[in-house]
């Protein structure tokens, strides 16, 4: 029978061990599943390799793929930090795409900067007021956050799609020949796209440097502040920030506000960085949002180590796409992310509690007495 | 045959709603007995191949290659679960985490797509598939009869199916056990129910279901297998559970609901007037949140909400 | 299959036959805590229990609904099933037992017929004639002006039936007031509206004579309200965090712990360590968490805390409870140094051998009304046993 059991210290080297450990065994599951198939599994991973990070070009797509899941994955984070399963993430990049666009649409002509900067803010807002609804729902009338954030999340989906194929909205292309053969989001003008460096052959966009800017915000807004400190506590024991006189409910709003704001955040950054226009399609199929939350999880909520994670199942996302094709199996770079978060999960409880195996029956247990002074 | 836009959207309205309906029944179970299952559309992708697998490789006639299919896209279903429920029943891992990570691993990029590829399925239709049961006779009979009488045997089973799973949740012992287990698992605990061996079972019937769902897909609607089949059926299946409230005979009134809204757009193609489809597509989601809204009072949240432990792990000494 | 019809059937038909007045359809959560109370009894019932034990069972009764449960036990006994009835009520005792056993700290008593006991001669077991009047460390302690007033202070409890009547309380600067009485009797809303955790329903409730509005943690603190909550991991401290940010839970909004928005971190750890060295608080670091001190060292942490923010009013609940002698010698040091410093201490507990150490008055709580008023000099072990259970009542 197997018993868990609170582990009383957590050794510093688990944290670091425990992940590493289990990503090297999701890699030989995935062998044993390849060479199951007849694939390589060495070959097929060293191409992997290879197309995430070093072939020409392959670092610049990775931090393409990788931006909108750094921003995604922040604001899981910030969220379920303080035990506020905020899983409207997709919705609210939705949201924020929606703005960021309406407001580069509507600034055509202004000097770049102010319009980039109104951009952000915009696609900011957008997620943030997103997210307020199921914020104020579980501040204020206890409803659970899980299910109003992920209904929001389809309702934003056909919002968005609503707005490029079923409406002539302002958001909508109008003129030209492309257009009336397919709906497509208006192209944003030239003073719209975000700004772009260029080091050593890698394009690095401003969303993503944005998102670095932001983990470390997020980090020192968390360590180092008393909204931080707040949220620590009430993340541990609502009723102890209640205790020590925390307004409770104005911390949860305003965390779930801040969540979205992130991701909505990362949705202007779509527009502005990579797809300059509104782009439906593009977006719902994604599931930017979705992944962000894997990305928390896999980063146990550190910001630092969210953007590592993010660059990461960038690069793999980036394979994928790029190998895409007959002499690749399909579908392995889900299995692979697949594994690797099914064994990072499984490894976290070896950090919390130790397994014992035992031979005497569950009732044979009794409760942990509390150690003497 | 009555071509009324009416008849046509509910009767294609049951022909969509189908899939939701197996999906949502399953997710019901789970979530009832307190997990709650974010992996659906990856378990019904992975049912869909594995069924469609199956019905290739079948020699046998069609009625018991169809069944045999379907077993396997249960089994296919149900393993996919397993893992979902080792990771949070046992491990006590986040139900969230772990039902997202099932999606990515199972879904349109992992698995279903792994295994349709290397299987070569995408090469030809089923070999069977599940056609309508009743003469045409009865089909064309005025309004009813396309609707009710032009299904096919994965319909009906779907409507025995709502059946079997509200009787045996309002009326059967072990049906009383899982309700008590989602409510208030340390009650059910002290009562003797074997919380752990409930919340896998159901975890793994949902996965059951889910599989089924798949496959109505590959061996039903599309008889094909394409990657990515079920284009978020899952997803809305999850959102079904809850527009239901958890209740399996609301499950069945809120599939057809959205199979109907999902085929209307194609259906008002013919008239040039059409308000945006994704106003009736959004009516559910919308509706859901704002019911969920109204239903904030304790009193009403007891009568139709969640069930009350839903998503969180149950730890018999930290309780 | 669930034969509903027959369920229903039985459950009605032990409804009538032991007076549990039950709709065998209505979902729980429809039904009041007296229903829900029978509802449990019938589950007994049902499953033909031959012993029940109940305990405390009219807690959440009305006294109407009290007599309706006498009726019920009194009718099982008839129907020859055994029941364990645990209460510190003694007119319960008396209405409803053949034979009393009397428990006290773990040890059982005596064992008499009910017939022959009086509801002194109970209350006198139920205390214990051994404690002695007067084994103080020190003397009475004058009060100095009201520190804590309370005013005719009504409150609802968690399940909306009033848990505090009517209570009128006064704590003087210097000075330790004690709160007996048997746990569940209003002790803990009485701490918690005091504290903030629990808004009023009637009544004034004044610190340092400026009338709080209640229901505030923040404005309690403000005022002067330390609070060591009976609770110690659940309330007092948040048990995933460390023992430094442990310390800071409630001044963190000011210098030193913090500038501006900004945490001090290194002045926290700090604050910790002194803390911790001048209290003796065990641990190997202040980084560790919470949940890992033993209750002793957790008190000590809570009750540093407490004193550092230099109170006018210190409520403490049940502070000794699951701590060895030694912890208990600590905390009664706290509570008598934080007395002569000029705070108004307010300790509620259980254990009169405690408040007849500590205490210079003594208010006896009995169903969410102060029953009885003493000063510890001239108060009497039975008397206020007698009170405790509810033997007496007085008018205020």
């Amino acid at each position: 029978m197997i018993r868990i059991e609170r582990r009383l210290e957590q050794p510093r080297r688990l944290v670091v061990v425990v992940p590493v450990v289990s990503i090297v065994v999701a890699f030989l599951i995935a062998t044993i599943v390849l060479l199951a198939t007849s694939h390589p599994p060495l070959h097929t991973f060293r191409r992997l390799f290879d197309a995430a990070f070093l072939a020409n070009g392959a670092l610049t797509e990775t931090v393409v793929s990788a931006t909108p899941l750094a921003f995604t994955g922040l604001a899981a984070a910030v969220a379920f930090r303080m035990n506020l399963f905020n899983i409207g993430g997709e919705g609210q990049l939705y949201a924020g795409a929606i703005t960021g666009a309406a407001m580069g649409l509507l600034l055509a002509g202004a000097p770049s900067p102010v319009v980039i900067g109104l951009m952000m803010v915009a696609g900011a807002a957008g997620g943030a007021l997103l997210a307020a609804i199921p914020g104020v729902l579980r501040a204020f009338f206890s409803t659970n956050e899980i299910i109003t954030s992920l209904m929001l999340n389809y309702v934003l989906a056909l919002v968005i799609d609503y707005l490029i194929f079923d409406s002539h909205s302002y958001l909508r292309e109008t003129k030209g020949f492309e257009a009336s053969v397919f709906p497509q989001g208006k192209k944003l003008p030239p003073e719209a796209t975000w700004s772009s460096w260029t080091i050593h052959g890698l394009a690095l966009p401003l969303g993503f440097l944005v998102a670095i800017g932001l983990a470390a915000a997020v980090w020192g807004l968390y360590a180092r502040t008393r909204f931080g400190f707040e949220v620590q506590v009430i993340g541990d024991s609502v009723r102890a920030g209640r205790y020590a006189g925390m307004r409770t409910r104005r911390k949860i709003l305003a965390v779930m506000c801040l969540s979205g704001a992130i991701a909505g955040l990362g949705g202007a950054s779509q527009d502005g960085d990579f797809r300059h226009q509104l782009d439906p399609r593009g977006l719902t199929q994604a599931n930017y949002g979705y992944t962000g939350i894997v990305v928390a999880a896999l980063a146990r909520y550190n910001p630092f180590a969210v953007v590592l994670v993010a660059f990461m199942l960038g690069g793999l996302q980036n394979a994928g796409y790029t190998l895409q094709g007959a002499d690749f199996p399909a579908g392995l770079v889900g299995v692979l992310q697949g594994l690797i978060l099914f064994s990072v999960l499984g490894g976290e409880v070896l950090i919390r509690y130790r397994i014992r195996f035992d031979r005497r029956p569950a009732k044979a247990e009794a409760a942990a007495p509390e150690p003497a002074s | 045959m009555n071509n009324s836009l009416l008849v046509v959207v509910l009767a294609q309205g049951v022909v969509y709603g189908t899939p939701l309906l197996y999906a949502a029944l399953g997710e019901l179970l789970a979530e009832r007995s307190g997990v709650l299952n974010l992996g659906v559309e990856g378990m019904m992708l992975v049912g869909a191949v594995m069924g469609f697998w199956a019905v290739q490789r079948f020699h046998v006639s069609s009625p018991l290659a169809l069944i045999g299919a379907l077993a396997v896209a249960a089994l296919a279903g149900a393993t996919m679960a397993a893992i979902h429920a080792f990771l949070v029943i046992t491990l006590r891992a986040n139900q969230i985490v772990s039902g997202l990570a099932l999606t990515i691993f199972a879904g349109v990029a992992g698995l279903s797509s792994y295994l349709g590829n290397d299987l070569n399925l995408a090469k030809s239709p089923a070999r069977h598939e599940f056609q309508a049961i009743f003469p045409k006779s009865l089909q064309d009979v005025g309004v009813v009869g396309p609707i009710l009488f032009g299904q096919s045997a994965l319909v009906y089973a779907s409507w025995a199916c709502v059946v079997l799973v509200a009787l045996y949740l309002t009326r059967t012992r072990a049906g009383l056990n899982v309700r008590a287990v989602g409510e208030s698992p340390a009650a059910a605990d002290a009562m003797g129910i074997n919380v752990a061996r409930y919340r896998y079972a159901h975890t793994l019937l949902g996965g059951a279901f889910a599989g089924i769902g798949g496959a109505t897909f590959s061996l039903s609607i599309t008889p094909q297998w394409l990657a990515g089949l079920t284009q978020g059926a899952g997803w809305i299946a999850i959102a079904l559970v809850i527009f239901a409230f958890w209740r399996p005979t609301l499950c069945l009134v809120g599939a057809y609901f959205f199979g109907a809204f999902t085929y209307l757009p194609f259906a008002l193609q013919k008239y040039h007037w059409a308000p945006p489809p994704e106003l009736s597509q959004s009516l559910p989601y919308v509706m859901t949140v704002v019911a969920l809204v109204l239903v904030s009072s304790r009193a009403a949240r007891l009568r139709f909400g969640a069930p009350a432990a839903l998503g969180l792990p149950y730890v018999r000494e930290e309780n | 299959m669930l034969q509903t019809r027959a369920i229903e059937k039985r459950v009605a038909e032990l409804s009538r036959r032991f007076g549990l007045a039950v709709d065998p359809r209505a979902r729980i959560w429809q039904l009041s805590l007296g229903e829900q109370q029978r509802v449990e009894i019938l589950k007994a019932l049902y499953q033909d229990a031959r012993i029940l034990i109940l305990d405390e069972p009219t807690a959440v009764l009305t006294p109407h609904e009290a007599d309706a449960l006498f009726e019920t036990v009194r009718a099982m006994a008839a129907d020859g099933r055994t029941v364990i009835f645990i209460s510190h009520k003694l007119h319960e005792v008396k209405a409803v037992a053949d034979r009393v056993t009397v428990l006290r700290r773990g040890r059982s008593i005596a064992t008499v017929p009910v017939a022959e006991a009086t509801l002194r001669s109970l209350a006198a077991l139920m205390v214990g004639r051994e404690v002695e009047i007067g084994r103080r460390a020190d003397g009475l302690r004058a009060a100095g002006e009201a520190v804590l007033e309370l005013e005719a202070v009504s409150a609802n409890g968690d399940r909306g039936a009033l848990a505090l009547r009517d209570v009128s309380l006064c704590v003087g600067g210097g000075e330790i007031v004690a709160i007996a009485g048997v746990a569940g009797n209003g002790q803990r809303e009485l701490a918690e509206t005091i504290a903030g955790m629990r808004p009023l329903a009637a009544g004034a409730v004044r610190v340092r004579r400026r009338r709080l509005r209640g229901g505030d943690p923040r404005e309690a603190i403000a005022s002067g309200v330390a609070y060591v909550p009976e609770d110690r991991l659940g309330t007092g401290v948040a048990p995933g965090l460390s023992v430094a940010s442990n310390v800071v839970l409630k001044s963190y909004r000011q210098p030193p712990a913090s500038r501006g928005p900004i945490l001090r971190l290194r002045r926290i750890r700090e604050l910790a360590q002194h803390l911790m060295q001048h209290y003796d608080v065990r641990a190997s670091s202040p980084q560790v968490p919470a949940w890992q001190l033993s209750g002793g060292n957790l008190q000590k942490v809570v009750l540093a805390r407490e004193f550092s923010g230099e109170p006018a009013v210190l409520v403490a609940a049940s502070p000794t409870r699951g701590l060895d002698v030694a912890g208990i010698e600590t905390v009664h040091a706290f509570l008598r140094d934080a007395a002569t410093r000029g705070i108004g201490v307010l300790l509620i507990s259980e254990d009169l051998d405690e408040i007849l150490a500590l205490a210079d008055r003594i208010a006896v709580m009995y169903e969410g009304s102060v029953v009885g008023e003493r000063d510890a000099g001239s108060a009497t072990v039975e008397e206020l046993g007698l009170m405790m259970a509810g033997g007496e009542r007085e008018q205020q």
